[in-house]
């Protein structure tokens, strides 16, 4: 402690961080504690001005739009959530552990990465010539045989925001459950075989377990992203479905400050219960 | 046994779950030749033609349809994602060499950075704009609010990068510099970086694509001048034609030669080694 | 700097790590133009010892003086200490020539450009690697990377080089190869080599001085002889590897052991009282031979080991201790032993070093 050496180093360490931590700080932290701050302001119908008050808090608890956005939100976050779980398990499965070739499984996760380097939104755009009236899987279907008239509820609804949202968030789930896969020590399994245990048991046991600080990894980036969504449900609902993050969007394009600040806080603190619950099970840093 | 079938039952699934990813895609692709203007965004194709791809470059007479106001869009992108990522990779590189050492408050410092991934962009930009509009009481621009916000969210990424790299780098390198009186910087310059210098492209080709696509966080704190993302979204709300689609080929062509460019870069210094490797074999 | 000034002076040196003690205030001086070898078990502190002195790791307490100047708040850069790694640490993406000139280049002094290739040249020519100078580091093979290692500290011409297992990554022969080389390069250029290992043959061939160092403290230094003929401590004489060392007791001037009650007419100071006497200083006799020189210690023969210059005899006592005995051929042809069959161990007494508790006069 007492010696030079080690003090210069450890300025040399502060000097190296302190721009990336101020510019946090800065940018990140404050902003979000001005959206705590500014929730509490009172609102008039042009302007907003810093005098304290709940007006906003009890304007949401009011409303039942303001209200059901938030129940709308936490229920599509579970159903991507369990979908791309349930989607992307067996792909991961696949990918990661039952391929020998390394370079097939890596050929198969760039598959998998590719479509992001096409622009989120036309992405997103791209489901509407999909799920149309007049759409491709509407035209299969009738060509199958499988259906007389188009089916309608395809677009425009909370179904075309779920299909949309599991795909264009599959792929982060899938990849960390992969990626963990990979890492599983292949004598294990076989040692397991050799002991006559079946598929199903050591899947159970052992596939499972180790795969899943991967699932937990993929269900914060699924998480985090769904909940803070607004593009997907405005573009393929058709205005149907609100969540947290379309009301937030109007708010501020009718300049309402305080109301978005009050839904961005709830939305926060939705965050925060999620990521923290999902930190629990695993330590997200030693995963890295 | 049931390893034996569940392999190509999986195979299967795997193949369809490739189409689930790629088929909005394909059926773009195929609605981008519609005949225009009068095609609409759906099927049947009335008939096959390059019409949109045309509109996109102002090459058809003028119709009803507008151009989509993507030129100026598309550099302000550009500029911005190049911005950020010059910015975020010289901020993650510092930081993940800071991290080298163990200090008190690591953890704290590490969840600090990597909150700037998990933050939703909606309340980024929300509170960017918040901070600039009635606190600061300046006016919100791509390249002052919208930067800022966009570093908040790609230097995480480059700092994770940059930290799995240096974990697998051995610091004696580093020390023998010094042993030859080499300064510290000097050392940095002329030892690590080169070493390093692949994470380095990582991290910078990372930081470009998050920040070229970046849509809520500018959304919010871009002001008046739209980027790409936000000329996009404006077509939203309007009628879509199949230009958008055309578009949306375009820019997945403009990635692709962007990850071409990547994979050249880093092949190149792989190949050169092995080249110089096998010529010593034979001679 | 006059032959016997010293190059470098520890002063002190203290190092932790947590609650471990890798250095405890050592004090040590080491003369000019010398080649000193530091010996040390695994764990004991010489490594620490060398990144200390290098600056890489700074002392948490005590000072380091090189050539008369203290260097303890120094960053390493600026002390001009060479320094070659076990690992080699060679620069992956330079060719060997810009390893070599990569001090030269990117230092403090910067010398012109033909006055670098110059001495570039001379020093790849002194360690043998002429005509490698355009290859890279993945291209040559351990001892030519350790040559590499070597010419790029030697390049800068200091006055001091450690080196850190430096042959610890190569293979027997080539090792004794570079054991030689090492001690001819030393030779030509004015400089101070310290050599760390933690074999006690590289370590008493090498080093014109040797330093024992045992859990962080430098427990022995002087020249490989007074080390070889006279060990401090019983734990120099354990890891020296050369002595049959006997558990015992040490009272009035008598050790009692197992090879019966033999007075002594002195002993060094130890934690317990160890009687040693070197492999190539005990003799075999036949069973019931009176001509016995000392202590008669009954053992079985079991195996022999060629050695070259020498053959190893070893033997087992009644209690289930390997004694071994070093003839040397120099000596005369070794006489035939049966193996199973019992002899007798005996030596002068005079020649065996006495560790005890008690100081015995």
């Amino acid at each position: 402690m007492s010696a030079a050496g080690t003090n210069t180093k450890k300025t040399h360490s502060f000097q190296l961080l302190a721009p990336g931590v101020v510019w946090m700080i800065l940018f990140l932290v404050a902003p979000i504690m001005m959206i705590v701050y500014v929730s509490f302001w009172t609102q008039t119908t042009f302007a907003i001005n810093s005098t304290l008050t709940l007006d906003s808090w009890r304007n949401f608890f009011a409303s039942e739009a303001y209200v059901g956005a938030l129940w709308t939100t936490i229920r599509l976050w579970l159903i991507v959530l369990t979908l791309t779980f349930i989607v992307g398990y067996p792909a991961a499965l696949y990918v990661g552990l039952l391929v020998k070739s390394k370079t097939v499984s890596t050929v198969l996760l760039v598959l998998c990465v590719i479509p992001f380097w096409t622009s989120f939104l036309i992405r997103v755009l791209a489901w509407r010539p999909m799920l149309g009236k007049e759409g491709a899987i509407n035209i299969i279907l009738q060509k199958i045989g499988l259906i007389d008239t188009p089916i309608e509820v395809l677009l425009f609804s909370e179904l075309s925001v779920i299909i949309g949202m599991t795909q264009i968030y599959v792929v982060f789930m899938v990849g960390p459950i992969a990626f963990m896969l990979g890492r599983i020590d292949r004598n294990i399994i076989e040692a397991a075989r050799d002991l006559g245990a079946g598929f199903g048991r050591i899947f159970w046991k052992i596939i499972f377990p180790l795969s899943l600080p991967g699932v937990v990894v993929g269900a914060i980036f699924v998480s985090v992203m769904v909940l803070g969504e607004f593009a997907t449900s405005g573009a393929l609902s058709g205005r149907k479905v609100n969540l947290l993050g379309n009301i937030i969007v109007t708010q501020v394009g009718s300049l309402k400050w305080a109301m978005a600040s009050v839904v961005g806080v709830i939305l926060t603190i939705l965050l925060g219960i999620v990521v923290a619950g999902f930190l629990r099970i695993v330590d997200l840093k030693r995963e890295i | 046994m049931e390893s034996k079938v569940l392999k190509p039952v999986l195979a299967v699934y795997a193949g369809l779950f490739i189409l689930f990813l790629y088929g909005p895609f394909i059926v773009l692709g195929i609605l981008s030749f519609q005949q225009g203007p009068e095609g609409g965004p759906q099927f049947p194709i009335i008939e096959w033609s390059t019409y949109w791809y045309k509109h996109l470059f102002g090459l058809t007479p003028p119709s009803r349809i507008a151009p989509l106001p993507v030129g100026e869009a598309l550099v302000r992108s550009l500029t911005l994602a190049f911005m950020t990522m010059v910015t975020s990779t010289v901020l993650g590189v510092m930081a993940a060499q800071a991290f080298r050492k163990r200090f008190r408050g690591a953890g704290l410092v590490f969840y600090l950075i990597v909150l700037g991934m998990m933050v939703p962009g909606v309340l980024t930009g929300l509170g960017t704009s918040l901070l600039a509009n009635n606190v600061v009481g300046i006016e919100r621009h791509w390249w002052s609010t919208a930067f800022v916000a966009h570093v908040v969210y790609t230097f995480p990424f480059a700092f994770l990068v940059m930290l799995a790299i240096l974990n697998r780098f051995d610091g004696s390198v580093e020390e023998a510099s010094w042993s030859l009186g080499v300064s510290p910087i000097t050392t940095f310059r002329k030892v690590t970086f080169p070493l390093i210098f692949p994470g380095v492209l990582s991290a910078m080709l990372f930081a470009f694509t998050l920040s070229f696509d970046e849509f809520p966080r500018t959304l919010f704190a871009s002001g008046r001048d739209q980027t790409l993302p936000l000329a996009i979204y404006g077509t939203f709300s309007v009628e879509i034609h199949p230009n958008i689609f055309a578009f949306g080929v375009m820019t997945t062509l403009f990635s692709f030669a962007l990850l071409s460019v990547y994979g050249i870069l880093m092949a190149l210094s792989v190949r050169r080694a092995k080249k110089i490797a096998m010529q010593e074999d034979i001679s | 700097m006059k032959q016997s000034d010293p190059i470098f002076r520890l002063d002190g040196v203290t190092r932790r790590y947590g609650n471990l003690t890798a250095l405890d205030s050592i004090d040590f001086t080491a003369e000019d133009n010398s080649y000193i070898s530091l010996l040390g078990p695994s764990g004991s502190g010489k490594t620490s010892l060398l990144r200390v002195i290098a600056g890489f790791e700074a002392p948490d307490s005590g000072r380091i003086w090189f050539q008369g100047r203290d260097i303890t708040d120094l960053p390493a850069h600026e002390r001009g200490i060479g320094f070659v790694f076990q690992n080699f640490a060679l620069f992956p993406h330079l060719t060997i020539f810009e390893n070599v000139a990569f001090g030269l280049r990117n230092g403090a002094i910067n010398p012109p450009e033909a006055e670098i290739i110059q001495r570039v040249k001379e020093t790849i020519e002194m360690v043998g690697l002429t005509g490698l100078e355009d290859r890279n580091p993945d291209q040559i093979s351990g001892g030519q990377k350790q040559r590499v290692a070597l010419a790029r500290s030697l390049v800068m011409q200091p006055k001091l080089v450690l080196l850190d297992e430096p042959l610890g990554a190569l293979d027997a022969n080539l090792r004794e190869r570079m054991q030689t080389e090492l001690r001819t390069i030393r030779e030509r250029l004015d400089v101070t080599f310290l050599h760390v290992t933690g074999s006690e043959t590289e370590a008493l061939a090498m080093g014109d001085k040797v330093a024992v160092l045992d859990s962080g403290r430098i427990v022995q230094f002087g020249t490989p002889e007074e080390i070889y003929d006279a060990p401090i401590i019983s734990d120099v004489a354990l890891f020296l590897n050369r002595f049959n060392l006997f558990d015992g007791t040490l009272k009035d001037g008598v050790f009692h052991g197992a090879f019966g009650s033999v007075p002594v007419s002195g002993a060094r100071a130890n934690e317990t009282d160890v009687y040693a006497i070197r492999y190539d200083r005990t003799q075999i006799f036949d069973t019931g031979s009176t001509d016995l020189p000392g202590p008669a210690l009954p053992a079985r023969y079991l195996a022999s080991e060629y050695l070259g210059s020498s053959i190893v005899f070893l033997f087992e006592t009644e209690d289930n201790k390997t004694v071994e005995v070093d003839h040397h051929l120099s000596l005369g042809e070794p006489r035939d032993l049966e193996v199973g069959r019992d002899y007798v161990l005996s030596w002068s007494p005079e020649q065996a070093i006495v560790f005890g508790k008690e100081l015995a006069r």
